[in-house]
């Protein structure tokens, strides 16, 4: 059996021949202080990026603040699955001289820049510094794209700072603080080369906005129409203001945000309600805009958000526990709720916390913008998160009630305090097809895993349970090594500048955030296929070796030939237990597949050295990527199929109904991991009809223990008309995994992913 | 005591068999024959077999494994003779694409009870529970009682979705453990109720009387079905009844659908029944201003 999976390639194509004096002259900058204190060399590949990679607002944008990234630079999150951190995006600029005939001169310093990036690029360094055993498994760097059981990532993602921070201070309040610190740093005797770099960050961050008001103040100058000349003057005014004194209105601490946001590279908000609440209650009460205005603030921020198009990124956390100035935030949440209704994007991803008490308005808005087709806002049940933070992180419940916030596809951190970025992939049903065939890889032929004995050998379930166990545990074991590698390199790299900023306890110490700096500095492993394990392991223990109606050897015979000529097999397979269907059979077997990984990630923590290291159960598209290279399996999936999602059962698994798919999903435990996603798909007729039967359904699931639930309301009937006329449908937001989309603009294995989860 | 019963069917998460959240536990068996049945396979009192056509290989499977001959081959197709079937239930495993069942299965109270509890949570937060329909439930009386009393114990608000068709004293007996009737009113006229439902609607109408009449909370359900009874003198009466009987908690109408028609194939039955379109939305509202205009308010489609 041969499958190409080498079809998708992520790489970004320039439509025409890019100029490249931008990424060159950062690399003649890196090059002139590639010596130098890390601190200073970041500071000035800093400058050397800002503004020049920012790009004019445009039409209808009422705040300063968009960029195109360069093919060299420095961010804390990725530019591409390798390009992270001083990154140089290889393939795509090999593609670019191979596609344009640049001058002899220019392409030999772009080939020049290349060869000089090789050993300078950050993941390179990384990969360079795994120990044989790492590299002999961890043997791919694209998950994308190869067969394997686990990968590592290479980025810093999910950084969600202290932004109130920034918005009390202001860039003199900041400026100020860090002189402040570098005073009694010298006094001590301490580094102060840190500080030092920290200024030049500032300069670079007040020079941005001195830039766009330059520029701003030019097109108010040619504008021929009076009312956008005053708005064009209004954002020029409010860029000025914001580098000589700290945000005083709404409209400065959003556009001082926003551009923070760009220069340090942050794609997650965090509880925007509390920092921003206050700057919308006072402008309203002091009558410098009203309710009209603010809205149009907020629905030109979240199209600025939706244009940067992160994909799983941009959230923004509104309501919840132990916000300080509640009256104000509910305000601003009920307004931000409102502009994702309105504004219609796929992204911001506007996340509410909510607990039994909260102001109930906001539930009811919430449910009537999901009502409305949005996908959003994403539940969060303060009421079984804070509890379960408490116990996985290991924080205290007022410090998670405070700080806690979701980011990316779905991972838990602290705002301000914690790190967490996943740095490693485990797909768990390749790693049970593998350990059926002893170590082998079906769909490539190779030993890839352990070789812990054949099927036959196996001769209890538990036997091959064991053997499963000790393949995850041998990877997981070896991504917990890589996560704290990747930490230790970066810390060596750079301070992080902007972020650590931000960041308790960088700045007293003098120290960047991978660098001793953070207060917690935890990681994470995206785990993939957990349904899909769990079910294969119930029908291989009920089929196999309880009932014995189908013997090892049929039973691999059908996987390897994907069923063709054993749909009988395949049937019986499919008709053992799943979970999703409050079966007690198959839903204690995905516990157990839950909690060994789980609590096996969980104690890897001591061992390398980490703050935490937990499992998250998210979802992007690697359930239909990684699927696409994962052969039959035992639940009766055929070969290259999507996996599951997130927590969720098999598409189309579970056919006892709602309650009893939302009692097997509220079962595995939330307090082992840092994140779990649940999406569920409803239609707009009991949404909007029956609304309270609604509340309750979901009211019942979160006094269970949901954690989490991410809601799409449709027709399946518009789902399949978009296949066939997706002009018509652009409208149509999906929730794809940890992230939401247009359904016209999914690949058609995503489509079929999402057309095959049941619509209750 | 009969501590277990024949099912059809337990639908959890049902919403429209009364208020909330409910699960709906189907029994089998009914005295009634209504031509407009959208529940036949739950006429018989004994499980039966089911095929469903469209899944059929035409393997032979089950014609070689059958003891009875009720499958057999004609004209190279598959075709069952339902008379001929003993319910060995030899051909449902053997056929490869899930094309045969077993209609009908004996649960035991405890099982039934299992998978009610499940949900208890949902009912609560709701204002749901469980109701008990059929087919006539009343025709397996101990373990409808038996079903009702332990909902009860649990706390658990109870619905008896039934047609009205059976001992009266059997109805005073249940009715402490019912909250709710849903109590079907399908044909005022004497003589067409027997046409069209297979019994005279005496016994149905003095139940009825007896059941109002003990303080029963009752909603009534009035399936109505395109050129049998969607006649004005039907409509008057359901308003007559809405006058009448002030205590009623509501009057449901339920228009007709074809969807027992597929039911009825499978189980070989599908001449019995009537065969028309199902009833579009527009027809239903014009019942529903009919009603009204007669001065029947309390209306709604069930």
């Amino acid at each position: 059996m041969t499958y190409n999976i080498n079809e998708i390639k992520q790489i970004s194509i320039e439509t025409k021949m890019k100029d490249y004096s931008k990424e060159l002259k950062i690399t003649e900058v890196y090059k002139a202080y590639k010596d130098a204190h890390p601190a200073i060399k970041e500071a000035m590949c800093l400058k050397a990026e800002y503004p020049a990679y920012f790009t004019p607002i445009q039409d209808g944008d009422l705040f300063a603040g968009r960029l195109k990234q360069g093919r060299v630079g420095f961010t804390i999150d990725e530019w591409g699955p390798t390009a992270f951190a001083y990154y140089c995006q290889f393939e795509e600029i090999e593609n670019d001289l191979k596609t344009y005939d640049y001058p002899a001169e220019e392409k030999a310093k772009i080939e020049e820049m290349l060869k000089f990036w090789e050993t300078e690029d950050t993941s390179n360094k990384i990969r360079k510094e795994y120990p044989p055993l790492m590299a002999q498994y961890l043997f791919s760097d694209d998950w994308m794209n190869t067969s394997g059981i686990a990968f590592p990532l290479y980025r810093l993602t999910g950084s969600t700072p202290n932004f109130k921070k920034l918005l009390d201070l202001g860039i003199p309040g900041i400026y100020k603080e860090i002189e402040e610190l570098k005073a009694t740093a010298e006094f001590d005797g301490r580094d102060v080369q840190f500080y030092e770099g920290m200024k030049i960050a500032i300069d670079v961050l007040a020079d941005v906005c001195l830039y766009y008001e330059k520029e701003i103040r030019l097109l108010a100058e040619i504008s021929t129409i009076d009312e956008k000349k005053e708005e064009l003057n209004k954002i020029a005014d409010t860029l000025h203001i914001i580098t000589i004194s700290k945000p005083r209105t709404f409209r400065e601490a959003i556009q001082l945000f926003w551009i923070y946001t760009y220069v340090a590279d942050i794609r997650n908000y965090g509880r925007m309600d509390i920092y921003m609440g206050d700057f919308l209650v006072n402008d309203l009460n002091a009558g410098i805009i009203d309710e009209d205005e603010a809205l149009k603030y907020l629905q030109s921020l979240w199209q600025l958000m939706a244009d940067r198009n992160t994909v799983v990124h941009n959230r923004v956390i509104i309501g919840g526990k132990s916000r300080p100035n509640e009256a104000n935030a509910d305000r601003f949440a009920l307004l931000a709720m409102e502009a994702t209704r309105t504004v219609k994007e796929i992204e911001p991803q506007l996340s509410l916390r909510f607990y039994e008490g909260m102001n109930p308005a906001l539930f009811e808005k919430a449910l009537d913008v999901i009502g409305g087709g949005a996908t959003y806002p994403i539940l969060y049940n303060d009421d079984i998160n804070i509890n379960s933070i408490n116990n996985a992180f290991g924080f205290s419940i007022k410090e998670a009630e405070r700080y806690f916030t979701p980011y990316g596809c779905g991972e838990f951190i602290l705002e301000g305090r914690s790190f967490g970025t996943p740095s490693g992939v485990i797909n768990l049903l390749k790693a049970l097809e593998v350990t059926l065939r002893n170590g082998v890889d079906p769909v490539t032929g190779k030993v890839i895993g352990l070789q812990l004995g054949n099927f036959e050998d196996f001769h209890s379930f538990d036997d091959l349970m064991n053997a499963y166990k000790k393949q995850v545990e041998f990877f997981v074991s070896l991504l917990a090594e890589q996560e704290v590698l990747e930490y230790k390199i970066c810390g060596e790299e750079a301070p992080f500048l902007y972020n650590s900023l931000l960041y308790d306890d960088c700045m007293a110490k003098g120290k960047g955030m991978f660098a001793g700096g953070i207060k917690y500095l935890g990681g994470t492993l995206e785990t993939y296929g957990n349904t899909n394990t769990a079910d294969s392991l119930t029908a291989i223990k009920e089929l196999i070796y309880e009932r014995k109606l189908i013997s090892k050897k049929e039973l691999l015979d059908a996987l390897d030939n994907n069923f063709a000529g054993y749909e009988n097999i395949q049937l019986k397979l499919a008709n053992a237990p799943k979970y999703g269907n409050d079966n007690e059979i198959a839903d204690s077997m995905l516990e157990r597949v839950h909690n060994h990984v789980c609590n096996f990630v969980k104690n890897q923590a001591d061992r390398v050295g980490l703050h935490s290291y937990l499992v998250v159960i998210i979802n992007n598209s690697a359930n239909t990527l990684m699927g696409r290279s994962t052969h039959a399996s035992a639940d009766g999936r055929k070969a290259f199929e999507h996996m599951n999602n997130g927590n969720a059962p098999s598409g189309g698994n579970d056919k006892e109904g709602v309650t009893a798919m939302l009692n097997s999903i509220a079962k595995p435990s939330t307090s082992i991991h840092a994140g779990s996603v649940q999406n569920m798909k409803f239609s707009p007729e009991l949404f909007f009809e029956r609304r309270d039967i609604i509340k309750s359904l979901l009211k019942t699931y979160f006094d269970k223990g949901g954690s989490q639930a991410m809601i799409t309301v449709l027709n399946r009937g518009d789902l399949e008309n978009a296949l066939v006329e997706p002009e018509k449908y652009r409208n149509l937001f999906v929730r794809v995994g940890g992230f939401s989309a247009r359904f016209v603009e999914l690949s058609t294995e995503v489509q079929k992913d999402i057309l095959s989860r049941t619509l209750y | 005591m009969n501590d277990s019963g024949i099912i059809v069917d337990i639908q959890r998460f049902s919403i429209h068999d009364g208020p909330g959240i409910r699960t709906t536990v189907f029994l089998k068996g009914c005295p009634l024959n209504c031509k407009w049945c959208h529940n036949p396979e739950a006429i018989a009192y004994k499980p039966q077999l089911s095929f469903n056509q469209e899944k059929c290989l035409n393997c032979f499977a089950c014609v070689s494994v059958c003891p009875t001959g009720a499958h057999f081959i004609k004209d190279n197709k598959h075709e069952i003779d339902f008379t001929l079937c003993q319910l060995s239930g030899d051909c449902v495993p053997a056929c490869p694409n899930e094309a045969l069942s077993i209609t009908g299965k004996v649960n035991s109270v405890e099982q039934v009870i299992e998978l009610i509890l499940k949900d208890k949570d949902y009912y609560i937060n709701s204002g749901g529970g469980v109701t008990i329909s059929g087919g006539e439930p009343m025709t397996q009386f101990q373990f409808t009682k038996q079903i009702l009393k332990a909902c009860k114990d649990n706390s658990i608000h109870t619905i008896l979705d039934t047609c009205g068709h059976a001992p009266s004293e059997k109805y005073l007996e249940i009715l402490p453990l019912v909250d709710l009737f849903l109590y079907d009113y399908k044909e005022s006229d004497y003589d067409k109720h027997k046409e069209y439902t297979g019994v005279y609607n005496d016994l149905i109408q003095k139940n009825f009387n007896m059941l109002y009449g003990a303080g029963a909370k009752i909603i009534l359900r009035c399936p109505i079905v395109p050129g049998i009874n969607d006649t004005d003198k039907h409509f008057e009466a359901i308003c007559n009844l809405y006058k009448d009987y002030p205590k009623l908690l509501g009057i449901e109408i339920m228009p007709y659908h074809n969807i027992g028609l597929d039911k009825a194939r499978k189980i070989g039955a599908e001449g019995q029944f009537i065969s028309i379109d199902t009833t579009d939305k527009e027809k239903s509202r014009e019942w529903i201003s009919a009603l009204n205009e007669l001065g029947c308010t309390n209306i709604r489609l069930g």
